[in-house]
Order: C-alpha cells, then structure tokens, then sequence
C-alpha cells in the first residue's frame, strides 16, 4: 500500500479512537493489525514484544482510573487500558512494513513536497545512531581530559549540537557535490505509484472504522 | 575537454585575517593528473571546494572558468557533471544509509532516465572493483571502502573534471594503488581532467603529468619537470620499507593482556581469538590494511566498543576497572581529531588539559614552546572548528601529551600532515616521552619519520595481530 495514505489512514484512525469509548472497538483493531503483521510476515517473536512492552503503561492507566477515575471507572479503565494496545499496534502497522526510504519516496512524488525537506529528513534519520555513538565518544573523550560529563552537563549537549552542526554542513556539501540541487527536477528510481487501490483501501477502510464508531451497537 | 583558468582568485575566510588565497594565476589543462601539493593549512581543501563551487567566491573576487565559461554562470544542475570533489573525510560524503541508494541518490540528481540508473550504477561498481558492496550499509565499510564508493559515485555522475582532496589520507597502500590505477584508467580512457591535492608524494612520480605547488605566499605555481626528481626523492627517501623492529623479549613487563580476544564489526570477524602481551614504556606501532580492524582494537582497549575474551590492563580486567579511573590511566588519540575537542577555543583547549594533567611535565613556558614548534602560535583565540585539518590535528596531539596519561594511543596521528609538522610533531613526542615515560600504541600508515620512535611492530592483518620484525 502506498506508505502516505497509509499514514493519513493510520493517524485518523487514531485520532478517533482517541474520543471513541468502545472497548471492542480497540480489541478488533488490535486484531486486525496483528492480522496484517502476520501477512507482512513480521516475526511473531515482534508480535510477543509488542504485546509485553506496552503491558506496564497499560497497566498504569488502568489502575489509575479504576482508582481515582469518577464516573464509570471499570469502563474507562478498560477503554484506556485496550487503547493503549490500539494505538501500539496501528502504529507498528506502518513501522515494521514501512521504511523511511519509501515514505520520503511517497511525499516526494506523490505529494510533491520539497525534496530538500524530504532527503533532508532522510539524511538526518541515518544519522540517528550516528549521534547515539557519538554521545558515548563525546563522554570517553571528556573522561580522559579528566571531564566527567553528566547526562545533565551542558558541556555534553554543547559539544552535540557543535558536532551536530557540523554534520547539517557536511552533509549539506554531500548532497551538493552529488549533484542534489534545491528544487532542481530530479528523476526517480524507485517508482511510488498512487494506484486507485490506494485511494479504495483508506475509503474503505475510513468508512469501516466510521462503522465500528457510530453504526455497529457492539454492547 | 575542459580547461580550468583560476583568474586572480583571492579568498579570505569571514572570521580571518590574511587571505587563505592570493591572487592566484593558473590553468590547469584539461585531460591532465595535477598533482597539487604544499603544507597544511595553506589553502589547498579550500581552492578545490571553490572550484567545486561548494564555496562561493564572492563577487570581484576573481574568476573561475571552465573552457572560458564561468563557474557562477554554469547551472547549478549541471556543475556536477563538471566537476566533482572526493572529500579528505570518508565519512563525510554521504547522504543516504547505503551503497547503492547514494549511487541512485546521485544519478536521480543528474536527472538519468529511471531506466538507466541500473545499468549505470552496475557499471560505475564494477569499474571500482566494488560490486560485492552493493548492498552494505554505508556506516559499516572501512575508511578505504568508503572512498571507493564516493569514486564510483564520481564514475557514475560522469563530472568531466575530479577534484580530490588528500583522498587517501586514512586508505592503505593497496586500496590507495586500487584507486590511483582507476584514476589513470579515467584520464587515459575516459579523457577525464584529474587534480588531486596530496601530502604524500609517494608512487606519483611516473603517474602525474603535472604537480603544482601551494607556496608560503598562497599562490600557485607549477614545479618545472626538472626538478620533479628532487622533490620526489625527499619523500622516497625517508621511505622505511628495510625497517627493522626487534621482537619483545618474554619476561618483560606487560602493559596490556589479551586472552582469547576476538573482534567483530557486524557479522564480520575482524580478529580471530589471540593472546598477546603489549609492553609497559615501550612505543608499540601497529600497522595492517585498511578494514583489518586496528581502529576497533583501540576502541575496544577503552571500552567504547564490545569485544570477546579477556583484557587486562597491568593486573586487572580492563571490565573491573572504574570507567572514570581507567580513563585517566588510558587515553586515546582518536583519528578525528574534532572528536577530541571539548571546548571553544584553542586557548580553553590547552586550559582544560592543563587543570586536569596528570603530571607537570608542561609548564606554561614548555606549552608556549610547543605551540610555537607546531606552528600554532597566534591561533590561541581562534574557534577550533576553524581551524585547517593538519592544525587541529597538531593541537589535538599536543592536547592530548599535556594530559600525560601513562598510556597513549594514537590512531594515525600523522594523518593529513605535511612533512614538516611530522618532523616538529615527532621532535616534540621524543622529547615529551623521555622525560614523562609514557607508552605509545600508535596505529599508522604512513611510517616516514615516525620509525625512531617505535620499539615493537604488530601487525594487523587477515584476522591475525601478531609481532613482526619488518612491515
């Protein structure tokens, strides 16, 4: 599917199950999404993390609305604690199917937006564990000119976004000398098309979740 | 096919005093290996990032043109098939997270029919000699590698004239042949204009048909084919290939030991499991391709990287050691020297190692002495960030022997120096050492000078460290 109308469809579905108070809502989407993964052939190992990782915070709502909530206290416990579970698994939907690359590709030609900002974001997302690494090495480094620097050391962040810049020039003056020109026209490699199978699947899929929200009578 | 006339180019930096470059005269002729020399930090990064147009030469600056067109006035989509640059910093050309998504960032850039990139991409590979790293993660390839990839991309754009900035500053003799020979092959077959700035002069002699030189006074002049034999005989001469090391006699006391240590980067094995014993106030150098894994040993002597087996630093396991103690203890040289910097300027710099050293070797008089032997006097309030290569790595070396850590590594510490700042950074290393009994373990490639300081050699190579007599 084309990864942005992925996306859009994703965030709606989102931000309705935000206002939405339907537990069996919740649960079918979670259902649905592991469907999905398990066609996309996402290791159900994943699966099993996904599952556990969010139980503490899901955990952590519940039984502070079964404690201090007001009103029905049991039902919105619920709600919170299957939303939390909605809002994981429609999010790994696109995450574990989805790279970066495609996305980027997708706002690029199919929704023309400046391929500054989309290599741009592109650029800065592979250099991710770069910075990671180099917040350890910044750390050695201060240690043996006899500098502890703290999570909390202005030195550290200083030094970051220093070396940061730098990278953003750098990396500036790499894209120039591979010929990227803002704005420029540019041809594309790997073909995103926005097939009117796209456009069914989120109208389809759009109409299903308005369905589950107003029309199905689920208690 | 393309001429480059430099017509009274002058540049000075924003933040600087004297120009970087003044008033220069030259044509480079098209169809031509340039090789362009002088020392470190006299402006030769900056006149090719001009030429690349990378850096805007600002108006009634002088001229730059390509067969008597102008580069201000050639369209910034076309520049790249131009001209193109191969950066000093391997690390630093890269936008996309691999080989062959860079190659197709690249060729999409030049607008080549999406149909054609394949082919071109496939093609420009298998010219470096490289098809099998396709597919690799960028971040993962050696120094060598990585510059490799950028000449394939530079293959692949097909730029009429390649700028190459001490390219081969952290690449091994054989990687460093691999590329000079597909250079030759791009000027002799393709008719492509080569010039390429370089410290080390070694095997260029027969290759180049012209070398130009950056004088004290910033201008360009080109060295008559007279004096070639000269020039080159300085270099070949302090070349250290009949050099012979000693081996470590057993009962000696041991500054490092390694049991069963075995190295990895990713899925590839870079040290089988060895045992060896490093030596306590001996220089030990450490020598091997590019790749083999010199640097990850160093990484994993200070703990920044993972490692199998055992090492024990004098009695204890290095793991058992409190990070902050054993840093103070071991320090490393890192190759980047902006890594090492912590602060703004170079006079905060040499404050900071001052406060925190471990011995009083450098007095304030001994430091004024050094900075001037480096040649870094009158550079105490500029921004480190601003200062050339070869200067920032002169001030990290001398940072780092302020500290006076009872061991030292240094991960090529002459990279990207002239021959003059190695001899001044070797004086200053004998004389420092004699009087603080430090350990130096110093990973190099390039050997000229450097050798009277070195009592053990270890080679690095095919998964193997092992102490050796000769290179």
């Amino acid at each position: 599917m084309n990864p942005s109308i992925k996306l859009l469809l994703l965030f709606i579905i989102a931000l309705e199950i935000s206002f939405s108070l339907i537990i069996s809502l919740n649960i079918a989407l979670v259902i649905l999404a592991i469907g999905y993964l398990l066609l996309h052939h996402t290791k159900c190992r994943t699966i099993g993390w996904l599952l556990i990782v969010p139980l503490l915070p899901a955990i952590g709502l519940w039984s502070t609305q079964y404690i201090n909530g007001t009103g029905n206290k049991t039902l919105m416990a619920w709600v919170l604690f299957t939303r939390i579970y909605a809002f994981v698994f429609t999010g790994a939907t696109f995450t574990l199917t989805t790279n970066i690359l495609q996305l980027a590709d997708s706002l690029e030609q199919n929704w023309h937006l400046p391929s500054k900002f989309a290599y741009g974001v592109l650029a800065a997302y592979n250099l991710v564990p770069k910075i990671q690494h180099e917040v350890k090495i910044i750390r050695a480094a201060g240690l043996m000119r006899g500098q502890q620097l703290s999570f909390w050391s202005p030195k550290l962040y200083f030094k970051a976004i220093l070396v940061s810049i730098n990278w953003s020039q750098n990396l500036a003056q790499a894209m120039t000398s591979h010929g990227f020109v803002e704005d420029a026209p540019r041809t594309h490699y790997r073909h995103c098309p926005l097939r009117w199978q796209d456009w069914a699947i989120f109208i389809v899929g759009l109409g299903l979740i308005q369905l589950g929200l107003f029309v199905i009578p689920w208690s | 096919m393309a001429n480059i006339a430099l017509e009274n180019l002058t540049y000075t930096y924003p933040e600087a005093q004297a120009p970087t470059l003044n008033q220069i005269q030259f044509t480079f002729k098209a169809h031509q290996f340039t090789l362009l020399t002088g020392p470190s930090g006299t402006g030769k990064s900056t006149l090719l990032k001009l030429m690349t147009g990378l850096l805007k030469l600002p108006a009634n600056q002088g001229c730059i043109r390509y067969n008597d067109q102008p580069l201000t006035t050639i369209a910034a989509t076309e520049r790249a098939g131009k001209v193109a640059l191969m950066f000093q910093n391997p690390n630093q050309q890269f936008a996309m997270d691999t080989v062959e998504n860079e190659l197709i960032f690249a060729l999409e850039n030049r607008q080549v029919p999406a149909n054609e990139i394949q082919a071109k991409l496939t093609a420009a590979l298998a010219f470096v000699g490289i098809s099998e790293l396709r597919e690799r993660n960028l971040s993962h390839l050696s120094g060598g590698e990585k510059q490799k990839v950028a000449l394939a991309v530079i293959v692949a754009m097909d730029s009429d004239v390649i700028l190459l900035d001490e390219p081969f500053a952290s690449v091994d003799p054989a990687a460093r042949a691999s590329l000079l020979k597909r250079l030759i092959q791009l000027r002799d077959q393709a008719g492509k204009t080569i010039i390429l700035a370089d410290h080390d002069l070694t095997d260029y002699e027969t290759l180049v048909d012209q070398v130009v030189r950056i004088t004290p006074d910033r201008h360009l002049t080109a060295v008559p084919h007279a004096d070639w034999s000269t020039l080159f005989a300085d270099f070949a001469r302090t070349g250290q290939t009949d050099q012979r090391w000693r081996l470590p006699n057993q009962p000696a006391k041991p500054l490092f030991q390694l049991q069963k240590v075995a190295l990895t980067q990713g899925r590839h094995r870079l040290l089988q499991p060895t045992d060896l014993t490093l030596l306590r106030h001996h220089n030990t150098l450490i020598t091997g391709p590019n790749g083999s894994g010199k640097s990850t040993l160093f990484e994993s002597l200070v703990r920044l990287t993972d490692y199998d087996g055992q090492i024990s630093y004098l009695t204890d396991d290095i793991q058992t050691l409190r990070r902050k103690r054993y840093a103070r203890q071991v320090a490393l040289l890192f190759q980047d020297a902006e890594t090492q910097f912590l602060n703004i300027t170079v006079a905060e710099e040499l404050a900071q190692s001052q406060k925190y050293a471990y011995g009083d070797y450098f007095t304030p008089a001994r430091i004024t002495a050094a900075m001037q032997q480096l040649n870094l006097t009158g550079h105490e309030d500029q921004v480190i960030y601003t200062l050339s290569e070869g200067q920032k790595k002169k001030l990290q070396i001398l940072l780092m022997l302020i500290m006076q850590s009872p061991v030292l590594l240094m991960d090529e510490p002459l990279k990207g120096l002239d021959l003059k700042s190695v001899q001044a950074l070797v004086t200053l290393l004998k004389s420092t050492i004699a009087e603080t009994h430090q350990s130096l373990i110093i990973i190099s490639h390039q050997l000229t000078g450097l050798a009277p300081l070195i009592d053990y050699h270890l080679r690095f190579e095919q998964q193997h460290l092992q102490y050796r007599e000769a290179l």
